[in-house]
């Protein structure tokens, strides 16, 4: 019995635990089982495999039953996801139902999530920017939050090095506010978004350049090796792509790692919490709960990453309890689950073009149109609110059909391939500030079916959100007025918190161990062999997407994790 | 229309009315199964005939060729409010009563012209959204046939590949095209 059971440990040991296989934690089990080491993935939901488990992917419009409209039922018994843009029958099965994972919202909060393996990432919108100084002396500037421990110097390499495998698209445009990368061939702008561009670059020394997104324009042997070819231009990526045209977990990290032999997929594995050893003075492993059997089992590694998503890292962190740290793991500063934010993406515009009707496009843009980063208080604060926000800009010519009118002549119309004048129309993704007053917690009482505390939810739109989705209504007013654009119109509609699914912070990075939970490695102040690289480290949230910055982050502190194993500061 | 594409089409009624044990049917009932709105046949043939009115068979499929009525129902039955289903029905029963008392007859024994100009008067009026002409379950009730048979249509097979072609995979995309003068 005794040698079994020492088996049976030895079968629960790795040398890696990694926390969630979205976006950055299948980052980390493949920078782990690159390098040699034995590495576990969990995933509290079921696994998808590439191709295999895309459905829908190859479907026509006519074969879905309601021609991808949700049915009534399901949408009235999920009012949260049901906000969500990509809630649709090709994608439904790929969101998290409202009743399925219950939250309590202390504010409204719209908790849009994934479980399954890959997360996310096989719904993101791939768009991918990178952070400048001007993103990472934000808060050392402007006077809110922590200074952020790191320069883009720092993370720059790192972005290099996610790029390169990931493949993004994107032209070198030369701007300090958005660093160039290691770019495939950019999808170019069409013809009304290349006028604007000229336009608002001598107009107003402002910029619109061709979105960068996780798109393979031109797959270079990497990505080949991985399986994946060429973008076909589908854009119907949020059903799995075939082609592993996008980046994913799915399609591009996870089945990396396998094929390494160094990494054990357990999905079906809800992380309850981590084990800290008070003798040894660190983390041991982790304790799960096998979804299926209800089993509790227990795992056991020399580092853990933990990579549950944003909201779902604070609660394994707040439920990770010991002797040592009473209120969650780390949580010496007091800080775990505060300086929540999110993205403030609460207005879009749009307006129609007369000029140019000599031209329109063919086929469909992966990148979605242009991208126009941060133009507001860049240098120095220049306005009545803090920080600023990016926009999208795109421009599209419709086909004019009429649904005037019944029999033949109806019919003519609904054939007709007549295009319209063109259709411009613009987002904001604002940055929003972390506060204190901003927090996740565990309830006191309710549990999920796992033994876990229900996560509260606490974070709202203030004065500074207000004065910027203003400013972006009257900038991009004034931008579209001045280059002969007609019927603009401004819509802010009243979203809650949750939607941009930008969700970040609650274990932030900082130098000082008082007030923040990682220091500059996404390591624990408190435990150095723990670290989180998903949402949950953000200091600030800056405006520019974040996967990729947490695609860096994640690369790079497994580096460092790494090195410390291999100096045995980590054992 | 070649006959390659009648064949095509051909084959499409035929498929359509593969899927509809329409012999097998219990007389006075609908031809589909509903869950949340009742249908007798004599509704299913109303809502038949006002599609077949909107998207009439010419030279090319109609509603009742490519089952847009069936699509009407079904969508109304799984993806609208409880309010409009109801409104539906109520509309339906008014808009049955208005034709009989207008034209002394059934809509489904008027014949073509007249349904065409029964239809049109309620979409012209639909432009002004104040109009008290016609009772607002009956303008409900209009809105979803016609919403829907050319939801229906426009995204049905047939409208996807013979009329205006939609491709799962472009393959490419040119961010400037040309306007070419449209061969008419």
């Amino acid at each position: 019995m005794a040698n079994l059971n020492i088996d049976s440990v030895k079968e629960r040991t790795f040398d890696a635990i990694v926390i969630g296989s979205g976006m950055s934690g299948g980052w980390a089990a493949k920078e782990f089982t690159d390098k040699g080491y034995k590495t576990l993935i969990l995933e509290r939901g079921r696994d998808v495999k590439h191709i295999k488990d895309y459905p829908t992917t190859n479907m026509y419009p006519w074969e879905f039953e309601h021609r991808g409209e949700m049915p009534m039922a399901v949408q009235e018994a999920n009012p949260v996801v049901n906000r969500c843009y990509a809630f649709h029958e090709d994608a439904a099965h790929f969101f998290v139902k409202d009743k399925e994972h219950p939250y309590i919202q202390d504010k409204p909060f719209d908790w849009i999530r994934g479980y399954q393996v890959g997360g996310k990432s096989l719904l993101w919108a791939r768009q991918t920017q990178r952070w400048s100084d001007f993103d990472f002396e934000g808060p050392a500037r402007d006077g809110f939050a922590v200074d952020w421990p790191i320069r883009y110097a720092d993370i720059a390499p790192w972005y290099s090095y996610v790029e390169k495998f990931a493949g993004i698209s994107g032209n070198k445009d030369g701007l300090a506010e958005l660093p160039d990368g290691e770019f495939l061939p950019a999808f170019p702008l069409n013809s009304v978004e290349q006028y604007f561009s000229k336009h608002v670059k001598s107009k107003y020394n402002r910029h619109v350049i061709s979105a960068r997104c996780a798109h393979l324009s031109k797959p270079n042997q990497i990505h080949l090796d991985q399986g994946r070819a060429q973008c076909q231009e589908r854009i119907l990526c949020q059903r799995g792509c075939p082609f592993g045209g996008y980046f994913s977990a799915n399609a591009s990290t996870i089945p990396w790692a396998l094929k390494s032999g160094n990494l054990t997929l357990r999905p079906h594995s809800v992380v309850q919490s981590i084990i800290y050893d008070e003798s040894k003075g660190k983390a041991t492993g982790v304790r799960i709960i096998d979804t299926n059997t209800k089993e509790a089992i227990e795992y056991y590694a020399k580092v853990i990453f933990v990579n549950a998503a944003a909201m779902n890292t604070n609660l394994v962190l707040l439920n990770s309890t010991s002797h040592r740290f009473p209120n969650g793991l780390g949580n010496d500063s007091g800080v775990l689950g505060k300086y929540v934010a999110f993205h403030n993406y609460s207005a879009h515009m749009s307006a129609e073009y007369d000029g140019l009707l000599e031209w329109t496009t063919d086929g469909r843009n992966p990148a979605g149109g242009g991208y126009i980063p941060r133009f507001r208080n860049l240098h120095k604060q220049e306005t009545g609110f803090l920080r600023g926000y990016a926009a999208g800009f795109s421009a599209y010519r419709r086909q004019n059909r009429s649904w005037d009118g019944v029999g033949s002549s109806l019919k003519e119309n609904l054939a007709k391939n007549d295009l319209g004048p063109w259709s411009v129309g613009s987002h904001m993704m604002g940055e929003t500030i972390p506060k204190e007053a901003s927090y996740v917690k565990l309830d006191d009482k309710l549990k999920d079916d796992w033994g876990v505390p229900l996560l509260k939810i606490s974070m709202d739109y203030d004065d500074n959100d207000a004065k910027m989705k203003k400013d972006y209504i009257e900038q991009l007013t004034e931008m579209f007025t001045s280059a002969g654009f007609t019927n603009i119109k401004a819509e802010s509609d009243h979203r809650a918190p949750g939607l941009d699914i930008h969700e970040m912070g609650g274990a932030r990075m900082g130098n000082d161990p008082k007030t923040s939970i990682l220091n500059k490695w996404n390591q624990m102040h408190a435990v150095n062999n723990v670290f989180v690289t998903d949402g949950a480290c953000m200091t600030s949230t800056s405006c520019q997407n974040p996967s990729l910055t947490y695609m860096a982050l994640t690369a790079r502190a497994v580096d460092h994790a790494v090195s410390e194993m291999k100096k045995g500061n980590i054992a | 229309m070649n006959r390659r594409t009648v064949i095509k089409n051909l084959a499409l009624i035929i498929g359509g009315a593969a899927i509809l044990p329409s012999c097998m049917q219990e007389k006075g009932k609908a031809s589909i199964g509903l869950k949340n709105i009742n249908i007798d046949a004599d509704q299913e043939k109303l809502i038949g005939d006002m599609a077949e009115t909107i998207i009439p068979k010419t030279t090319t499929p109609g509603a009742k060729d490519l089952q847009l009525h069936l699509f009407v129902l079904k969508m109304v039955d799984d993806c609208c409010t409880k309010k409009d289903q109801q409104d539906f029905i109520t509309g339906m029963g008014q808009f049955t009563d208005l034709v009989k008392k207008q034209n002394n007859r059934s809509f489904s024994d008027c014949d073509a012209k007249q349904r065409e100009e029964i239809l049109l008067a309620i979409d012209k009026d639909r432009k002004d959204p104040k109009s008290t002409t016609y009772p607002p379950e009956l303008k409900t009730f209009y809105n979803l046939v016609k919403g829907q048979t050319v939801n229906g249509y426009t995204t049905s097979k047939y409208f996807m590949t013979k009329q205006v072609v939609y491709e799962l995979v472009p393959g490419r995309y040119n961010a400037f095209y040309p306007v070419k003068k449209q061969a008419v």
